[in-house]
């Protein structure tokens, strides 16, 4: 079991025990009022080739591991829920540290590409209020562990 | 009040992704001493080091260890801290000096039954958890046989080999593959085991 993300490869995570560590804070979704809204959406993670997906993953993971998840614990007072976070941020910040996407010119095109996907991502992250774009962004990572699943190896 | 002294001596053992750790016990001559766990990995040592998370068997508990296997869930450095209490009285917080990382785990060589089921060479394994694959090698006992490989994912269930020919002895050696951790364990001592009956060539 392992990720490829185009040429990276990450092994030493696995998805079942995010799913489960994202289940765990799934009431999360509940506190989530702006439903017209959706961050995570087509034009962010649809057709993205694999070339680019090393790319983007690396970007938006570094985003909630900085902005999404930061202060999410002192919310949390429930030791399972923050057992649970602790789990997804960890092992967020291990694929991070593993993806080591090329920054040779040729790629200039791909991983632009892949930086605009991101901006539109994060340009509607930051029209909302950052308590309540946090938790909508929050309630996306099935919608981001949906997109990652499509790169994981059994 | 004499002030309740913190734990000493904190280590982890770690063994086949199974890891305890430990300390010298607090002793209060009367008194049963309570000991709380809590833990952080590298994200919340580097993003919100403010927060401790309390471990799952062990806020509280009474001897002087507690299993952390469900509480290291990532192969990243884990921060953790242990102290004692006594009625109303709290010792200071004891830290592991050197963070844990899983990825530090003793894999021993596992093991490993290996019969005949009439003719049928089959293998029965130890259950060591879902993290544990089994890299399954087996050849028939004689000059320049082909040693054969098998992956085995399953465990605590017998595993069909191969089918062997009467009068040949064949052997079998097993070890450890961990994804997690991207380490495997050396390999155990070979076993053999002979079938009765005239030597044919080998048809697995």
């Amino acid at each position: 079991q392992e990720f490829q993300f185009g040429p990276c490869r990450v092994e030493g995570v696995v998805l079942q025990e995010l799913w489960e560590a994202f289940s765990a804070m799934k009431d999360i979704q509940a506190k989530d009022n702006i439903t017209s809204v959706r961050l995570l959406r087509k034009e962010v993670l649809q057709n993205v080739s694999d070339a680019e997906s090393c790319y983007l993953i690396r970007a938006l993971l570094k985003f909630y591991l900085t902005t999404v998840f930061k202060n999410y614990l002192d919310k949390a007072a429930d030791s399972r829920i923050r057992k649970s976070f602790s789990t997804l941020a960890n092992n967020f910040f291990v694929i991070v540290s593993k993806l080591q996407p090329s920054q040779e010119n040729e790629m200039f095109s791909i991983s632009e590409s892949a930086r605009r996907r991101f901006l539109l991502f994060q340009r509607a992250f930051k029209q909302l209020d950052i308590q309540a774009a946090q938790t909508k962004a929050f309630g996306e990572v099935d919608i981001l562990l949906t997109w990652m699943e499509k790169f994981y190896q059994f | 009040v004499a002030i309740l002294p913190a734990p000493q001596n904190l280590s982890v053992q770690s063994t086949n992704m199974k890891h305890l750790l430990m300390w010298s016990p607090v002793i209060v001559p009367g008194e049963i001493i309570y000991y709380f766990v809590e833990y952080q990995g590298e994200y919340e040592s580097l993003y919100m080091s403010h927060i401790w998370i309390p471990s799952s068997w062990c806020s509280p508990t009474e001897g002087p260890e507690c299993d952390i296997t469900d509480d290291v869930t990532a192969t990243v450095p884990y921060n953790l801290r242990v102290r004692a209490t006594v009625g109303a009285q709290t010792s200071a917080w004891s830290t592991l000096q050197h963070p844990f990382n899983r990825n530090s785990t003793v894999l021993t060589p596992p093991v490993m039954e290996v019969t005949k089921d009439g003719f049928h060479l089959v293998i029965k394994l130890e259950d060591l958890g879902p993290q544990f694959e089994f890299l399954v090698a087996y050849w028939r006992r004689e000059p320049g046989a082909k040693e054969h490989v098998k992956v085995v994912k399953s465990r605590g269930i017998p595993v069909h080999l191969g089918t062997m020919e009467p009068g040949a002895a064949y052997c079998v050696k097993v070890r450890t593959f961990v994804k997690a951790i991207g380490r495997h364990s050396p390999f155990s001592q070979a076993e053999c085991v002979k079938v009765q009956g005239e030597t044919l060539p080998l048809t697995l």
